[in-house]
């Protein structure tokens, strides 16, 4: 409801009149605003693919759904490649946009300390948007755990994923 | 399998559906839906509306843990089965009610700049000027109570009937023990909010 109530006031691209709400209307960050018309890395890469891992989470009832992928060098370790598409707010966007730019090149043990108050801090996101930050912290995470599984478990775990997949959101 | 009557559901529940808003954030980098197996992807075209709340927190969450499941990273949890939503509701906004009744106090008895509490559509913000500002909300789908705080950041915390108590799973931070320490320690001043 709160998201919902943000994403009507900073009816970004789409010209709406925004209602009076509980929400008081802030601008976006400028850097939130450029993520937002010029994202990087939207896209997507093959989940069956060994080197890809693949992180999702969210939910469309609470507004925000991102999946985050990483394509890793088996070899090194190293996140050569990311890509994101994401259902939700300006933030949410700017967030998950963030978190691809911020794993390319590093090792997968590396990524796993960015934290949500660091991409909060880039945006400059305003208090009700943090858990914006958040989302994509765990996006980063669930990617990694996604490819370790499928190295651990490589014919058992492409066998489960393409079954099923959960969405991680707690 | 569950999993293959998903779409179908969708899309009766979207024919149902009245387009209510555009949503502004659907351009190309929208995702295709949530949760659907591999090979019976659902993408949005053009007009999209939210699907029905209900009907998605079930469908999307399931219940399996998975034996890679830590208590400190995202989990895939079946929020719905966990609390019935007008029990979620009595207890999220009697809590919330209490808060907001406490900070109200709290403003009238400590000397801070621009301390302001505002509390909208079960939306509790406490303003403390520069040192920063406090929401929490209700998060329904979830069973969540929300907190967005400038010293710990985003936390969201369940209820745990154990305890009678609002809890953050992954660093076992009791809500008001939570705040009571961090506001008290802005403001200079202890607060009890138990």
């Amino acid at each position: 409801m709160l998201r919902a109530a943000g994403r009507r006031i900073l009816g970004l691209g789409s010209g709406h009149r925004a209602p009076a709400a509980a929400v008081a209307s802030r601008g976006y960050h400028e850097r939130v605003v450029d993520h937002y018309d010029n994202p990087r890395n939207v896209g997507s890469f093959d989940k069956n693919d060994p080197t890809v891992g693949t992180g999702l989470v969210g939910a469309p009832a609470c507004g925000d759904v991102m999946k985050l992928q990483i394509k890793v060098d088996d070899a090194t370790g190293k996140i050569v490649d990311a890509c994101f598409k994401t259902f939700g707010c300006g933030s949410a966007i700017a967030s998950s946009s963030v978190a691809t730019e911020w794993v390319k090149g590093k090792h997968m043990e590396e990524v796993l300390s960015i934290k949500n108050t660091e991409i909060a801090k880039h945006l400059s996101l305003p208090p009700v948007k943090l858990h914006c930050s958040m989302l994509a912290e765990d996006a980063i995470k669930a990617a990694v755990k996604d490819y370790e599984s499928k190295k651990a478990k490589p014919a058992a775990a492409n066998a489960e994923t393409a079954q099923t997949e959960k969405v991680a959101s707690a | 399998m569950a999993s293959r009557f998903v779409p179908r559901l969708f899309l009766r529940r979207l024919r149902m559906r009245r387009r209510t808003q555009p949503i502004s954030s659907l351009h190309e980098a929208s995702a295709e839906s949530a949760g659907v197996s591999g090979d019976r992807i659902f993408s949005p075209s053009g007009s999209w509306s939210p699907p029905d709340f209900q009907c998605v927190s079930r469908v999307f969450f399931s219940a399996r843990p998975s034996s890679l499941d830590e208590g400190k990273g995202p989990a895939a949890i079946d929020y719905p089965s966990l609390l019935p939503e007008e029990e979620f509701h009595r207890l999220s906004d009697e809590t919330i009610h209490d808060l907001l009744e406490k900070f109200e106090e709290y403003g009238d008895a400590i000397q801070i700049d621009d301390y302001e509490v505002d509390f909208g559509n079960h939306v509790l913000t406490l303003k403390l000027g520069s040192l920063g500002t406090y929401v929490i909300n209700k998060q329904t789908p979830n069973r969540q109570i929300w907190l967005s705080s400038p010293v710990s950041g985003p936390s969201r915390f369940d209820w745990d009937a154990m305890s009678n108590t609002w809890v953050y799973r992954r660093t076992k931070a009791n809500l008001f023990q939570l705040l009571e320490e961090e506001v008290g320690q802005l403001c200079g001043q202890p607060i009890s909010l138990r």
